[in-house]
């Protein structure tokens, strides 16, 4: 059984039709690419997966657990991580307690133990600060800790966000874009990165703009045109579709 | 008695019809919800008060020049107080407002004191009686007034340039100026213009009611209110909002007790808000986080 | 914490216990009152600040934390511990009240309806006269701990001490916890924190709920430090007195707290005598920090980089 499903999904914004059934599955262990050109509905399918937008009709499973009317905070508790398009890093917080705020999620302690420091809750942040450092070390940001996100640059904003978000190892990791604005060799690592997450099991869907890296790194790609499926298949399959080459591919 | 109370609840209600008005004019092409607007209103009634009884200038004269003095104010509130803070975080405008508002109180607590004072009603021709309603002869003016004026205001909202204009800078501030509006200055404008809606609101009631400096937090909870009701940011909903929280409040006092008349605003506020945040006429809102 | 650091707070706590000896009536009055307002402030900050949210109820919680605390001792005998427990208790259940429809409503709908509670609370102590003697004003008896009196101002003054202290103590704690740092990444961005697995809703009401139970600490310290409240200390002028502190101090910041309640409450009696000129001078103060010192006394404190505080806000 795939571990996303999403069945006949349709979103519309004041009586425009932003995506009408769209059906996708999605299994444990791929890389799965959405491509479409602007405006086909790529981010309002994230969002619709994410929770953040409520579909008009249409069925969404992780894992088979019907999720389509949780609210975002709980979708992301089944196991889903996603970063934003414009980027979800607090600026005013250092590296680390971007980091720290994935962490904690684990954390258990209770309310008199965090306002008077009882031993146990301080063990608990002092844990909680070691893993977040030992995840920075391992993602190459461990020199810039202690600095603010917002005094970073972008390509290095947007590995914390994605660091971040496989904090606490996701089941399903969603990226709305993770190549806009990385030089070509960060774009390689990102694609390795992918690659290496899906071999450890976890199901990462991809909207993207930059072509090359999806036929590179991915399973099955879905596109997208006018809030419908156009086509979807192998990376190769897709780029075969006569369909699709004359609406997008074609023009790109 | 039904009929009276409902007879005085417009007259109240138009008041707070024309303050929820300002405050949604604003609302709309700024984005700011101005807690300064109830003070507005209370300083225009003053500066009434003031020219008639310092310098005993006409009513007229007096009504004026307050027109005058709050359009300006409100130009310059927005261009000395206001446009420093265009990018700064929403609560800072908002709460630059705030700071308006205790400004303008204490400036007029300074200058006049504490104590409650009142003008000689302005007209003293015999009250209308329709049946067994009586209309105060203040009241008639005031729902003329406020009548002819929204008339006056929705049919330039309508069909002006203005009109459009303001359409087009509640809708997209950046698609306003593609289009060539210049923002800044149509949104220093339209603070003017709110002002001046506050005014009309003095010139309104200056005869009628007592004056005291906190008179004007008093009206800006029931403006809220009103908005609330006929839901946010609608024109035609404070309007309509105003008016009908002029009526439950006087069917409040009337019926279950004078006390009420305090609170009929709080406890609307508070009841719409938490059952249908939208207000009476707004379309529910979906807020998902 | 360093052994340097540990030597600070025993220097600090010894310079805070010794002004009871040192200082007359008046001046002890005044430090009474900054501690009042140091909790008063501080709570605030975490829903301002902290949490970003713009709210009126702050003068609520402390009328709340000062009549239940007249009402507990005054008219129902219960020893002083239990009285300010139960202050605090009412405090938090205002706070979380408030917060309900800040979950699912916009920001300024949240600033409507805490003004429109705020003015409630105030009609009710007005018309509850059976409960707190309305407009006349309700008297606070002398209290004792465990049977021991606080029957001196020098005994206030370090009952005081050792509320504030502890209130504040524990929430530095918390704000330096993954509570804190959940309450910034709410403010910084919502969907962020959702995307997280942090609920936003539950987030916000756990920051009006604590800022309510440390402000109606502050305000049953009111109710014992004045022997008497009345309706009207806690209105509107109250609230500006509120949001200068916090503001002039700097918001989200502990520190500024701090300091926005020294400076203010330190401000000449003078004020108070002239009608209308608290408000024009604190309102001109507002203004002047809003434009061009945003973030408060703090903030140029930051800059001239005497101190350091570790701000999850900047």
């Amino acid at each position: 059984m795939a571990l996303l499903e999403v069945e006949g999904l349709s979103v519309a914004f004041g009586g425009l039709a932003a995506l009408s059934g769209v059906s996708l599955a999605v299994s444990a262990g791929t890389v799965y690419a959405i491509i479409g050109p602007n405006g086909a509905g790529k981010t309002t399918l994230l969002n619709a997966v994410a929770g953040y937008v409520r579909p008009a009709s249409g069925r969404i499973r992780i894992d088979g657990r019907d999720t389509t009317d949780l609210a975002p905070h709980a979708i992301a508790r089944q196991g889903l991580r996603r970063t934003f398009q414009n980027g979800g890093v607090w600026g005013e917080m250092t590296v680390l307690e971007n980091i720290l705020v994935g962490v904690d999620h684990d954390a258990q302690s209770g309310l008199l133990g965090i306002l008077f420091g009882f031993g146990r809750d301080r063990r608990t942040e002092r844990r909680a600060v070691a893993e977040a450092r030992a995840i920075l070390a391992r993602a190459g940001l461990a020199g810039i800790e202690d600095k603010r996100v917002r005094d970073l640059s972008f390509g290095q904003q947007r590995v914390i966000e994605i660091s971040r978000a496989l904090v606490s190892r996701p089941r399903i990791l969603l990226l709305d874009e993770p190549a806009v604005g990385l030089s070509e060799s960060e774009r390689e690592e990102l694609g390795a990165r992918l690659r290496a997450l899906a071999q450890e099991g976890t199901a990462v869907i991809l909207v993207e703009h930059v072509v090359d890296l999806v036929m590179a790194v991915s399973d099955r790609v879905l596109v997208l045109n006018s809030g419908q499926v156009l086509a979807e298949g192998t990376p190769e399959e897709v780029r075969g579709d006569a369909a699709v080459v004359e609406a997008y591919l074609g023009s790109a | 008695m039904f009929a009276q109370l409902v007879v005085s609840g417009i007259g109240q209600g138009s008041i707070y019809a024309l303050v929820a008005l300002g405050m949604t004019i604003l609302f709309r092409v700024t984005t700011v919800v101005n807690f300064a607007h109830g003070e507005l209103f209370m300083a225009g009634a003053f500066l009434i008060y003031a020219l008639l009884n310092a310098l005993g200038v006409p009513y007229a004269a007096a009504a004026l020049a307050a027109l005058l003095f709050l359009f300006l104010f409100g130009n310059a509130v927005e261009r000395l107080l206001m446009r420093p803070l265009a990018n700064a975080p929403h609560l800072s405008l908002a709460m630059m407002t705030v700071a308006l508002s205790y400004l303008l109180r204490g400036g007029v607590r300074f200058l006049w004191g504490g104590n409650v004072r009142s003008l000689p009603p302005m007209f003293s021709f015999a009250p209308i009686e329709v049946g067994p309603v009586v209309i105060d002869a203040q009241d008639a003016v005031i729902i003329a007034s406020t009548a002819a004026l929204l008339v006056l205001f929705f049919a330039l909202m309508r069909y002006s340039r203005f009109g459009k204009e303001a359409q087009a800078v509640t809708d997209s501030t950046r698609g306003a100026a593609l289009v060539g509006i210049n923002v800044a200055a149509f949104q220093r404008t339209m603070w003017g213009v709110a002002a001046m809606v506050a005014a009309v609101a003095s010139i309104l009631v200056a005869p009628e009611t007592m004056l005291y400096p906190d008179m004007g937090a008093r009206v800006l909870l029931r403006a809220f209110a009103a908005m609330t009701l006929g839901g946010f940011g609608s024109l035609g909903g404070a309007v309509a909002g105003g008016i009908l929280m002029g009526i439950i409040e006087q069917l409040a006092g009337g019926y279950v007790s004078t006390a009420m008349i305090d609170i009929a605003s709080y406890i609307v506020i508070i009841a719409v808000l938490l059952l249908r945040p939208s207000g009476l006429f707004g379309r529910a809102e979906v807020v998902r986080v | 914490m360093s052994r340097g650091g540990a030597a600070a707070v025993a220097a600090l706590l010894i310079l805070l216990v010794l002004p009871p000896f040192f200082v007359d009536d008046y001046v002890q009055f005044i430090l009474d009152l900054i501690l009042v307002y140091v909790m008063v402030s501080f709570g605030f900050n975490i829903v301002l600040g902290y949490a970003g949210q713009l709210a009126f109820a702050n003068a609520a919680f402390f009328g709340l934390g000062a009549y239940t605390l007249a009402i507990c001792l005054g008219r129902l005998d219960w020893p002083f511990p239990a009285a300010l427990f139960a202050a605090a208790v009412v405090g938090g259940a205002a706070g979380l009240l408030v917060s309900l429809p800040a979950l699912r409503l916009r920001a300024y709908y949240l600033a409507i309806i805490t003004l429109a509670f705020g003015e409630l609370l105030r009609w009710t102590y007005v018309h509850a006269s059976g409960l707190t003697r309305g407009s006349s004003g309700l008297g606070v008896p002398a209290i004792s701990i465990f049977g021991i009196p606080v029957a001196s101002d020098r005994a206030r003054y370090w009952l005081f001490l050792a509320l504030a202290g502890l209130t504040l103590w524990g929430s530095a704690n918390l704000l330096r916890s993954r509570f804190g740092r959940a309450l910034v990444a709410v403010r910084g961005n919502e969907a962020a924190a959702a995307a997280m697995g942090l609920a936003p809703a539950v987030v916000k009401i756990g920051a009006f709920a604590w800022s309510g139970v440390v402000v109606a600490i502050g305000g049953a310290m009111y109710a014992l430090l004045l022997g008497r409240i009345s309706p009207e200390s806690f209105g509107l002028s109250q609230l500006l007195l509120h949001f200068s502190i916090v503001m002039i101090g700097g918001l989200g910041s502990l520190v500024g707290s701090v300091l926005g309640a020294v400076i203010l409450t330190a401000a000449p009696e003078l004020l108070r005598d002239i009608p209308g000129l608290e408000e024009i001078i604190f309102s001109l103060l507002l203004i002047g920090v809003l434009l061009f010192m945003p973030k408060g006394v703090a903030g140029l404190l930051g800059r001239l980089a005497l101190f350091r505080e570790r701000l999850y806000l900047t």
